[in-house]
């Protein structure tokens, strides 16, 4: 013990020279854009040009800006649409793929395919599924339903675009709950079967209960991630998000004025603080309902 | 510690601030006639692919012509280019000589990084036509910003076979904008609906080839707000409505809108001589029923798109890069580059070359020969200051306008007001 302590003495900042590179590349690669981000958004900085100290204005601005509540509208109507299908429909995938039965990693590849797919592929294939003449239209013509715009009204593109995100995400989450699932004692279930509960009772009082936090995070995570979206909706909508714009979110609107030799990016840092705090607080809310459910 | 963590936090947050300021306006050595020598970079928009033998032998004549030189070429894939040259801009670590389009040059100019040619290389002037080198002026500044590179024109593809079909003449195709809405309104009508006959929403060249003046007169603001441009949208509502607008159109990208005419879902669509290649490799069944028609103008000029070669106005080797940029543009190389691809040299003189004027009986000399006529009084009619957020306005109030959201009208003065906006904040 008395060696240690003198190794200890001797060497007070070894454990900074083992965190440096960490805190370097975090500092350089994390920590410094989002300071920078912050500072300006107090800026009317233009890509070329540095900009001056405009306090609130740009703050000010969104507020007037009628794509500002286009995409914070469109973004929290992808958390509703997408967050509860991907807290549920894996969990449910889960319980089908948990057992082991002949065959079912074949079907658990299966399900995680699109986790590992890329997403401009992913999207650039529904778009031609989708498609005024794509395959689910032919199929749709085929049982006497007419030409439906999937890519061209504005409602049903971002429905389309949430149901993209949402079969992407599925196996992903399918994992955790599976990982969850895992540690679920099985004389729960067994007790709770002996007491005569049925299936979907035994999923209800047993699966549900045990499984909860990992509901939590996956709410957590998807939500956050839903909020963010950009790639799913830029794919199918287009550059200028939809028609009229109306299916932009609020990061398409950040890329969109920040970028090129004349992006704003003052006024798109202050749309990514906005993006910021209100997923912080997306997280706070998921993760305070969490503790007040706490038994 | 807390202390020296507060101070590092300060640093942090003082250093982004530090690069506020007034600068951009730093204009940068404009002479050009001392020794042409020393290393230069030169970077091109999506050439290497194929044409990359041609440039190094460019590079290798200019490096042999001017011993002491030495040139460095990168290609930058199409896709995100303006996005990479802002972010070499702003780092500045752009290159000496850079390909450009004047809607590029025109924010580069204003924050001083491209070199003022009329001062720097003004003997040059003359060699080229003289609408091309005005294309790289920028309203509120005096000077031109860019060499004239290739310009581009093209005609207007239609589909012989979905003429025939909606009861149209192949051989008559539409000649002027009113026979042009006719024709697809009657197509709408005779496929229920099926096939359309354009796929994309006007732009700011539409509103231009249409007649309808697009800025003021002094370049400070837009103005295509006018009778005839709420004349232009009030058509394509009509064609919209009659599904003779194809109902993706509001989300379309030159791209997309290329290939619905490739699937032969629409019957018409302006292209280039390079088409002509894609169309006989991609869809040979479009290809034996393709016609070639002239571009629809009412003001007697078609549309044309310029190429530039800029040279940054920080380079190290100014006599160098402008010395390379005059020569990857001078007549003889554009000559040799327009035998290797379906572009229009924009030197004076070059477009009476035997090669632009003489029929061999293909289609693509007769495309190539009837575009390097159109060029020689065509016109770039996007105005160089049409920022990207600028076109996204204008589609997003056409879009409203077509869904019927709002008046055509009510449209256009909206999208001017948002592009005056956002022209005032460009500076």
């Amino acid at each position: 013990m008395a060696g240690v302590s003198r190794v200890r003495r001797q060497l007070p900042t070894s454990p900074w020279l083992f965190a440096a590179p960490g805190l370097l590349i975090t500092g350089a690669f994390v920590l410094y854009p989002f300071v920078s981000t912050v500072v300006n958004s107090f800026t009317d900085r233009r890509t070329l040009i540095p900009g001056h100290f405009v306090g609130l204005a740009n703050f000010r601005e969104l507020l007037h800006d009628d794509m500002f509540w286009t995409g914070l509208r469109n973004s929290t109507l992808y958390i509703v649409g997408v967050v509860p299908a991907l807290v549920i429909l894996p969990l449910l995938l889960a319980l089908l793929v948990q057992k082991n039965i002949p065959g079912i990693t074949f079907f658990r590849s299966a399900f995680y395919t699109p986790v590992v797919a890329s997403v401009v592929v992913v999207g650039l294939i529904w778009v031609w599924l989708l498609d005024e003449r794509g395959l689910v239209n032919s199929l749709l013509r085929t049982v006497g339903i007419g030409r439906v715009g999937f890519l061209s009204d504005q409602w049903l593109l971002l429905l389309s675009a949430m149901a993209v995100t949402v079969w992407k995400g599925l196996g992903y989450y399918m994992i955790i709950y599976l990982a969850a699932l895992a540690n679920v004692p099985r004389e729960l279930h067994e007790a709770a079967a002996v007491d005569g509960a049925g299936p979907v009772r035994r999923f209800l009082t047993v699966t549900v209960p045990a499984v909860r936090s990992t509901m939590v995070l996956v709410a957590a995570l998807s939500s956050v991630a839903a909020f963010k979206v950009f790639s799913e909706v830029y794919l199918m909508a287009g550059p200028s998000g939809g028609p009229a714009g109306e299916d932009t979110t609020l990061v398409m609107l950040v890329q969109r004025t920040g970028t090129g030799l004349t992006g704003r990016v003052g006024y798109a840092s202050a749309l990514s603080v906005v993006v910021f705090v209100v997923t912080v607080a997306l997280m706070l809310l998921v993760l305070r309902a969490d503790r007040r459910e706490e038994p | 510690m807390p202390r020296r963590a507060l101070a590092a936090a300060a640093v942090a947050l003082v250093l982004p601030l530090s690069a506020c300021g007034s600068g951009g306006d730093d204009s940068g050595p404009t002479d050009a006639s001392g020794k042409i020598e020393g290393d230069i970079t030169f970077q091109t928009w999506n050439l290497r692919a194929n044409f990359k033998p041609y440039f190094e032998g460019l590079v290798a004549d200019f490096e042999k012509k001017y011993p002491g030189t030495r040139v460095k070429w990168i290609d930058q894939p199409a896709e995100g280019y303006p996005d990479k040259i802002s972010a070499d801009a702003a780092g500045g670590t752009l290159p000496d000589v850079v390909n450009v389009s004047p809607d590029l040059v025109a924010p580069l100019a204003k924050a001083g990084m491209a070199l003022d040619l009329d001062k720097a290389a003004g003997k040059y002037k003359s060699e080229y036509l003289s609408g091309a080198w005005a294309s790289h002026q920028v309203p509120g500044m005096s000077g031109t910003y860019a060499f004239p590179w290739y310009l581009n024109t093209g005609p207007l593809f239609y589909n012989k076979s979905l003429f025939t079909r909606a009861g149209l003449d192949p051989s008559s195709p539409p000649k002027t904008y009113g026979d042009l809405f006719a024709d697809a309104l009657r197509m709408a009508k005779k496929s229920d609906g099926k096939v359309a006959t354009l796929a994309n929403v006007p732009t700011i060249e539409d509103f231009g080839r249409y007649g309808v003046q697009l800025m003021n007169k002094e370049g400070t603001g837009f103005a295509f707000n006018d009778a005839k441009g709420i004349e232009l949208l009030t058509e394509y509502k009509q064609l919209y409505d009659a599904k003779a607008l194809d109902p993706q159109a509001l989300t379309a990208t030159p791209e997309s809108s290329g290939r619905k005419f490739l699937t032969e879902a629409v019957a018409m669509n302006p292209g280039s001589a390079l088409d002509l290649g894609n169309f006989k490799k991609q869809a040979p069944d479009l290809y034996k029923n393709i016609g070639i028609t002239d571009q629809i103008t009412s003001t007697g000029h078609v549309n044309m798109y310029v190429m530039g070669v800029m040279v940054n106005s920080r380079t190290a080797h100014t006599p160098a890069a402008v010395a390379f940029a005059h020569f990857v543009t001078d007549a003889h190389n554009q000559m040799s580059f327009a035998k290797k691809v379906a572009i229009f040299p924009s030197t004076a003189g070059s477009l009476d070359d035997p090669y632009f004027t003489k029929e061999d009986g293909t289609d693509e000399t007769r495309v190539r020969i009837a575009a390097a006529k159109s060029l020689k009084n065509a016109v770039n009619y996007t105005p160089v200051l049409f920022s990207d957020q600028m076109k996204t306005a204008l589609r997003n109030e056409v879009a409203k306008a077509l869904q019927g959201k709002q008046s055509p009208k009510a449209a256009l003065d909206n999208a001017v007001k948002a592009c005056d906006q956002l022209l005032k904040q460009q500076g």
